[in-house]
């Protein structure tokens, strides 16, 4: 967990909370933090952005009670620059290879199942992913994910909606 | 998620070819051939995108390497700064305060149980006890893994409120740290810490029961040693046989080589030996160094001699390490009082600076030479599992062969549990590679 952005006021309950993993410093893994700096003034005031750099059991926990999550990530498995979104548990199995690429010690189905057993109840939420070409270090994007930017900033947004819970 | 095959002949022919480490820090993978029982290969595979962290340094000021070195891991950032830190007051001749001293030991305390707490819970105890995954694991061990959860979370605490954040720590700088910190913000962990220290007991009780393979391996020890303490940031580098060298001299006996199988450069020793560190090494060389509470729950499991031998119990030493670090950052935390300045002033100059220090996989090694300015000319940055891959693939040749008589799943679930018995952190290793290497055909 290494910042938090509340856009919601203190009284003002949480609809959603948008977990953005990646690291600035590689490549295309830099992608969904450059999107949501694009996106961070469109957003309703109930959200609140977490920049994680890798997915962590704690950063699910940590998501308040009553509170969708998106989850913003590079992904290998698809081509550069396309874009995807899936419900959070939709990685578990998946034959065609996508996977989370900033996900390392547990893979991304054991982060969010081991949180789901923790919290008691199942995380509710969508994930956005975006296809990477290169992860090396160095902070620009390549061509395609650079491309890619106003489809990945328009999804999530759209799946701040579509992750609201029902009250 | 990874594919493995293992492909079995005729009697005393193997083939395991595990295209996906899981359960480890990065990505690699695991090649190994054995035919009519001899193991022809064994190539433990790291195919991460090398990081050029060596060439991103020069021209930086220190202050700016202590910050860019910790982002090439996001396990042990702490390791790198604090041998980059060590490194460059050593060079240029900096004193610091003792209570910058305690807060840097306390600063590596958490990143060791925020690492070991996750190596032995969620990436090593479900190998012992019969699981795919954490996930699997946690059905039937919900507390255990919530010990494990906890135990990880006190680490956060402290790397959180001393690094000034939880991953890629930024508050370390050259003398000292970028600020004060009041004795009432050190004392705040103290709850949490207790907590932490009883449950590295519990789990010392609960890995030292683990049944656990039987294996031998006669190779080098490398640790570091320190006649007060048990060693983090400072000692001399020690081995099993003899060596006693200072920090500052890992050149003298170590190098780095190529290989044509891995992204990665494994160190030897100049003699060409392989050798290992960690865990086992830090406790069979410098366990006469360790916290009391440390050395009497070791004592209580009986099982120091058979640490030295069989990485098998590594989680055992691990377990060791948690009550030491937790018991030791109690010790701190209950003894600080606030330094005067937050960081001793310095000037620039030229200087070599090298250093060790010990993260939670073993030693790691920095040198840097600083031109007169104080920016970084050159770099040697050489992390813990690029020095004990040779010492993983000579174990996994010496291992295989006692597993031709197993299932296949078994085989591979034995050769991956000894991989992750030395908790490799792939994405460490690869820290620079000369790009003209050789392809294997």
């Amino acid at each position: 967990m290494t910042s938090a952005t509340r856009h919601s006021t203190a009284s003002q309950p949480i609809g959603v909370e948008v977990l953005v993993c990646g690291s600035m410093d590689r490549g295309d893994d830099g992608a969904p933090m450059l999107a949501i700096d694009l996106v961070r003034k469109a957003l309703p005031d109930d959200v609140r952005v977490r920049i994680v750099s890798e997915l962590d059991i704690d950063d699910l926990l940590g998501v308040a009670p009553g509170a969708g999550v998106v989850i913003v990530d590079a992904a290998i498995g698809i081509d550069a620059g396309e874009v995807v979104e899936l419900p959070i548990n939709g990685f578990a199995g998946r034959p065609d290879g996508l996977r989370p690429r900033s996900s390392h010690a547990l893979e991304f189905p054991e982060v969010v199942g081991l949180a789901e057993m923790m919290r008691g109840r199942p995380v509710d939420g969508r994930v956005v992913a975006i296809g990477g070409a290169a992860f090396g270090l160095g902070g620009a994007l390549s061509r395609r994910v650079a491309a890619a930017m106003p489809e990945l900033t328009a999804t999530i947004l759209g799946a701040i909606d579509r992750s609201r819970v029902p009250s | 998620m990874h594919d493995t095959n293992v492909l079995t002949g005729p009697p005393g022919h193997l083939e395991v070819d595990i295209a996906g480490l899981t359960r480890v820090e990065g990505e690699g993978s695991l090649r190994l051939q054995v035919r009519n029982g001899a193991v022809e290969k064994a190539h433990l595979e790291i195919f991460e995108a090398p990081r050029y962290f060596e060439r991103l340094v020069v021209g930086r000021t220190p202050d700016e390497v202590i910050d860019i070195v910790a982002r090439i891991c996001g396990i042990c950032p702490v390791a790198y700064q604090m041998t980059a830190v060590h490194a460059f007051e050593h060079g240029l001749g900096i004193e610091v305060d003792p209570a910058v001293r305690a807060l840097r030991r306390l600063l590596y305390c958490g990143e060791w149980i925020e690492s070991h707490a996750l190596h032995v819970y969620l990436l090593h105890l479900p190998d012992f006890l019969g699981y795919a995954s954490a996930l699997e694991m946690a059905h039937d061990h919900q507390a255990a893994v919530e010990s494990g959860l906890t135990l990880k979370r006190a680490g956060n605490k402290i790397v959180e409120l001393i690094g000034g954040r939880a991953i890629h720590p930024v508050s370390v700088r050259l003398g000292g740290f970028s600020r004060s910190f009041r004795r009432t913000e050190i004392r705040a962990l103290r709850g949490v810490v207790v907590e932490a220290v009883e449950l590295a007991l519990a789990t010392v009780d609960l890995v030292a029961g683990l049944d656990t393979p039987t294996f031998e391996r006669d190779g080098r020890l490398v640790a570091m040693r320190h006649p007060r303490e048990y060693p983090m940031n400072e000692g001399r580098i020690v081995s099993n046989d003899g060596l006693d060298i200072a920090t500052t001299d890992w050149r003298s006996e170590f190098s780095e080589q190529q290989v044509a199988w891995s992204n990665a450069l494994q160190s030897r020793g100049r003699d060409g030996r392989a050798y290992l560190l960690g865990p086992m090494a830090r406790i069979t060389l410098a366990g006469e160094s360790l916290h009391p509470v440390a050395a009497a729950a070791l004592a209580r499991t009986g099982l120091a001699a058979e640490i030295a031998i069989n990485p098998y119990r590594s989680i055992v030493a691990r377990a060791i390490e948690l009550v030491d670090a937790t018991a030791e950052a109690l010790d701190i935390i209950d003894a600080y009082e606030p330094a005067d300045v937050a960081a001793t002033p310095w000037r620039p100059a030229a200087a070599s600076a090298a250093w060790a220090t010990e993260a939670p996989r073993g030693l790691i090694f920095h040198a840097y030479e600083l031109d007169e300015r104080g920016l970084v000319t050159h770099a040697q940055i050489v992390p813990p599992t690029s020095q004990n891959q040779a010492a993983i693939e000579a174990d996994l040749a010496a291992f295989a062969p006692r597993v031709l008589e197993l299932s296949h799943s078994q085989a591979t679930l034995r050769i991956e549990q000894l991989i992750r018995s030395y908790d490799p952190c792939i994405s460490c290793a690869t820290h620079f590679l000369d790009l003209s290497m050789e392809e294997v055909p």
